[in-house]
């Protein structure tokens, strides 16, 4: 082993894979930019008609606004992006450079998970903005915080299920299959419009979602509620995600 | 070290179809083997059970006596590949040093292999702005930064203009005298010649012969007779004892069992004939009798100084 030889690679492959993703962000940011653009533009419309106006809970609907279609937002861009750049990446062969250098697994899937937070953060920066400008300081800075770090934690199940489909499907096939299950779930979760104006069948399928249990916790940070069972919910569904993904990535065909 | 990759008793398929069978490969440190043969004949399944791509389904496939489909045993691997995928928004220094990252190496590693490749000067330069040739000399750094056991090339010239090809074995051979295991798999029967200790011969998933290429090449007593000629190919397969006609250029090779024969008639027959050479079978031919079919692209003209 020569003197050029360094220490185990895991934790130093996964800063290099992050780097390269941040990288690819940075220089080419349209991406970036056409991502958030949907979700902010959705929510600015809303927020303007009716964020002023008190809900149920008692908080300004600005607020409460802010935890579902914040959700929406982390959900949308944490679902979509790293599938399709995945199966890009297959289509392109570096995903085969990568599967036959001496990457772990993890590394290669963590870095894609982490890489997808910046449009994460990039969303939340956008709607927290917006609702300033619009409803005025509804929550405290305390809150924002605490919303925003919940959201981003609690989209990397959907980072994980967007890697397991771009994992095995093209880039088109991906971008209509994570389509597909992005906007059922959106709005069969109430992250739209609430759950109490959907047909029943509707609200039974709620609490099987992973969508409606982000939106629950991240609702939770506002009001204070318990939300125990939705922690569960997004752990179950991170480490079946997780499983999904690995399975999909040693079984890649590249 | 013993080998740096073994395979033994290795059977593959893709559902009915039988890929890989009974293949016996054994490759030494210092050794470069190429895999020869038709399109089909289990080369590229060789390749991915090697890099651990594919999934061992009967037999053993060991690259320094560890199962490649470990990300650690990998580390011993320095793979070049026909296409390879590089992103666009990365620059070469970038990915050479990932791929250093990847093998455990420092990044300091990057800058040494760059040299060597000869492509210091494109370190800050973007890969989407890179031409054919130009990446396949950044695989063949990104292959090398590890300093692998073994070197897996997989079609590694394609692309690459003579005076890139003398540069790229020159490397390669620098390397394997340096004791790095090395296996290649092309479509340019001469490249292998040139530069192979031994070579493979696979057909229909099967090894049908491993020898040296001077070996193989003295398998066939038949000649080739090169020549630039007015005559054309229909012309020339008339005469008496002609095997095959093809051309390279502006001359024709004439492959026979019988020279004296077929230069008679050709001498008679053709004012126009100059420049007339006649030589051994090459190893081409050689895989040709033995498999029954072409090497898909053996028309490629190539330079080889190796």
């Amino acid at each position: 082993m020569s003197a050029m030889t360094v220490a185990a690679p895991g934790v130093r492959v996964l800063g290099v894979e992050v780097a390269e993703g941040l990288r690819a962000i940075l220089r080419e940011p349209t991406a970036l930019f056409f991502s958030v653009l949907f979700p902010v533009g959705f929510f600015a419309m809303f927020v303007s008609l009716f964020g002023n106006q008190p809900a149920p809970s008692g908080l300004p609907v600005a607020a409460t606004m802010l935890a579902t279609y914040g959700t929406y937002g982390v959900v949308s861009v944490m679902l979509m992006n790293p599938g399709i750049r995945t199966a890009e990446d297959r289509t392109t062969g570096w995903m085969r450079v990568k599967k036959v250098s001496g990457a772990p697994v993890g590394a290669t899937i963590g870095a894609k998970v982490i890489a997808a937070l910046p449009y994460a953060l990039l969303v939340m920066a956008a709607l927290v903005a917006v609702t300033a400008a619009v409803a005025g300081p509804v929550l405290g800075i305390g809150t924002i915080l605490r919303l925003v770090a919940v959201l981003l934690l609690g989209g990397l199940p959907f980072a994980l299920i967007s890697l397991a489909v771009g994992f095995v499907a093209s880039p088109n096939a991906a971008a209509a299959i994570l389509n597909a299950v992005l906007f059922p779930m959106v709005i069969a979760s109430g992250l739209w419009f609430p759950l109490d104006y959907m047909p029943a069948f509707i609200q039974n399928v709620a609490p099987f979602l992973p969508t409606y249990h982000l939106s629950q916790l991240a609702l939770a940070q506002l009001t204070g509620a318990d939300a125990t069972a939705n922690v569960l919910a997004l752990l179950v569904t991170t480490a079946v995600a997780g499983a999904l993904a690995g399975w999909a990535y040693r079984n890649l065909r590249v | 070290m013993d080998e740096v990759l073994r395979i033994a008793g290795v059977h593959h398929r893709y559902g009915l179809v039988q890929a890989l069978s009974g293949v016996e490969l054994d490759v030494t440190p210092g050794e470069c083997v190429a895999l020869l043969g038709p399109n089909g004949a289990g080369k590229s399944t060789l390749i991915g059970l090697a890099t651990g791509l594919l999934a061992v389904q009967e037999g053993e496939v060991r690259v320094c006596g560890a199962d490649p489909r470990r990300a650690a045993t990998r580390r011993h691997l320095g793979v070049v590949q026909q296409s390879m995928g590089l992103p666009r928004t990365l620059k070469v220094g970038e990915l050479v040093r990932g791929a250093a990252a990847r093998a455990g190496r420092a990044a300091s590693a990057a800058g040494p292999v760059l040299a060597e490749v000869g492509i210091t000067e494109l370190a800050g330069r973007r890969s989407g702005k890179l031409s054919g040739g130009q990446r396949q000399r950044v695989a063949l750094a990104m292959a090398l930064v590890g300093e692998p056991d073994l070197l897996l090339l997989d079609e590694p010239t394609t692309g690459l203009d003579v005076t890139a090809r003398r540069a790229f074995w020159r490397t390669i051979t620098a390397r394997r005298d340096a004791g790095v295991g090395i296996v290649l798999t092309t479509h340019i029967v001469e490249e292998a010649a040139a530069v192979a200790d031994r070579v493979v011969i696979l057909h229909g998933g099967r090894v049908v012969a491993v020898d040296t290429p001077a070996a193989l090449s003295a398998l066939l007593p038949d000649r080739t007779i090169s020549a630039r000629t007015g005559l054309d190919d229909v012309a020339l397969r008339a005469f008496d004892g002609v095997l095959s006609v093809r051309r390279d250029g502006d001359r024709v090779r004439v492959a026979t069992a019988v020279p004296e024969t077929v230069l008679r008639a050709w001498l008679s027959a053709d004012d126009t004939l100059t420049d007339l050479r006649v030589e051994g079978a090459g190893l081409e031919q050689a895989m040709f009798a033995l498999t029954g079919e072409d090497i898909p692209g053996h028309d490629e003209k190539t330079e080889v100084s190796a």
